[in-house]
Formats: structure tokens, C-alpha cells, sequence
């Protein structure tokens, strides 16, 4: 599956989940939400990045 | 796949070839339960026998890295240098009072490419970061939580 092909699917997925289980967790924050529902709807092997690498100048990147 | 995949690609690959069982624990086990969260290292749990400290010292090898150190005088701990990321071996159990036997009951297998990693229950890295009890633990503490709220929701569960 393409890049734009795997992002659509990942897109309609998370807007379904969102949807159903939106009224089961008001609580959450609805941009926490989302985001957890990515991560957690999108399979590990599709270019999830979760490592910070320090740089000498002190900063980070990922 | 991006570095970070191909790294814990890399990795589980490695521990196939030396026959070390381990459980991928800490935030990294976080991540592979779907977590938004990220990590400077990858936590390994494995049982503190001689036979793993030799197959310990055979991944180092195998993954092209220094020879395992100590992390520090008070612990057992050892931390593998000089790959794309510090991989931190513990023995035995974690904080908690969760041992390896119990972590591994719950544990569930992950596909990373051709391997497969067994990886701590987000209930158990959930657990162990709530003993352990450091601030960088103790950060994550909320989001790991509402991940496994949602993660129960969506398999029709309760949310609590």
C-alpha cells in the first residue's frame, strides 16, 4: 500500500474509533484522543518513529 | 519502516539469533501497546542466569556493539553502548514486585518485519513506572493510562 493509500485508511479509522468511542471517555481530552487513537490504530512497521536522540548541542530530535 | 522500527527490528532479530529470551519492558513495551510516548532507550527484561549473561555478551557482538557495562555499583542492571540507542538489560523482575515469570504470563507477541518481540502488558509497564516512581515515570503515568482506558474501549470493555 502507497504512503497516501496507508494515510487515507489510517485517517478513516481513526475517525470511526473516534466516533464510537468518543461518548465513553469524555473525560479525555479530545486532541489526546486522536492522538492515542493513531498511534494505537497504526501498526508498528508503517514508519512510527519513538526514540529521541540527544544532540551534543544539548537538543533533541526523533 | 522507519530508524526506530528498524532498529527494534534489528534488535529482536539479534536476540533470535542467540537464543536470549527477553521481554521488550518500559516505554518502548508502552509504544508497541500503542502508546504516544517516546523513549532515549530500549529496556530488556531477561532471567539472570549464567547461560543468558553469556548469550548478553553475544549480542553485543551480534548487533556489532561495546561489550555490556554496568549501570551502576547498587544494581545488576547492564546497558549495551555505541548502537543507534543505549539498550538497557535488566534481570529478573521490575519494580513492582513483577517478576519475569508473571510479565511473561501476560506478555503479548509483536510482528517487527520477520521477528517477533514479546513485549510487557501495558498494564505492567503501567505498574512498573507507578513503583518505580521517578519523574520521568511518573510523566508518562497519564497518557500510558487513557492508552489503556481507549485501548479497552475499543475492544467494547469498560473505560475505567
Amino acid at each position: 500500500m502507497d504512503r497516501l493509500a496507508e494515510a487515507e485508511r489510517l485517517r478513516v479509522a481513526v475517525l470511526e474509533a473516534r466516533q464510537r468511542i468518543a461518548p465513553l471517555v469524555p473525560d479525555i481530552d479530545p486532541g489526546d484522543l486522536l492522538l492515542i487513537l493513531q498511534s494505537l490504530l497504526r501498526p508498528i512497521g508503517t514508519g512510527r518513529r519513538f526514540f529521541l536522540r540527544k544532540r551534543d548541542s544539548g537538543g533533541y530530535v526523533f | 519502516m522507519s530508524s526506530d522500527e528498524l532498529f527494534l527490528q534489528e534488535v529482536v532479530a539479534a536476540l533470535d539469533r542467540v537464543g536470549l529470551e527477553a521481554i521488550v519492558v518500559g516505554t518502548v513495551a508502552g509504544v508497541l501497546n500503542g502508546a504516544p510516548v517516546m523513549t532515549q532507550d530500549l529496556d530488556l527484561l531477561v532471567r539472570d542466569t549464567p547461560r543468558n549473561r553469556e548469550k548478553i555478551a553475544k549480542l553485543s557482538a551480534a548487533l556489532r556493539i561495546a561489550a555490556p557495562v554496568e549501570v551502576s555499583e547498587l544494581s545488576r542492571a547492564l546497558t549495551l553502548l555505541g548502537g543507534a540507542l543505549p539498550i538497557d538489560i535488566l534481570f529478573d523482575a521490575l519494580p513492582g514486585g513483577l517478576s519475569f515469570e508473571a510479565l511473561r504470563s501476560r506478555s503479548s507477541r509483536v510482528q517487527i518485519g520477520d521477528s517477533a518481540a514479546t513485549v510487557a502488558a501495558l498494564a505492567d509497564v503501567i505498574a512498573s513506572k507507578e513503583a518505580a516512581g521517578r519523574p520521568k515515570d511518573l510523566a508518562q503515568l497519564p497518557i500510558l493510562r487513557d492508552t489503556q482506558r481507549i485501548r479497552g474501549a475499543l475492544k467494547g470493555g469498560t473505560s475505567t
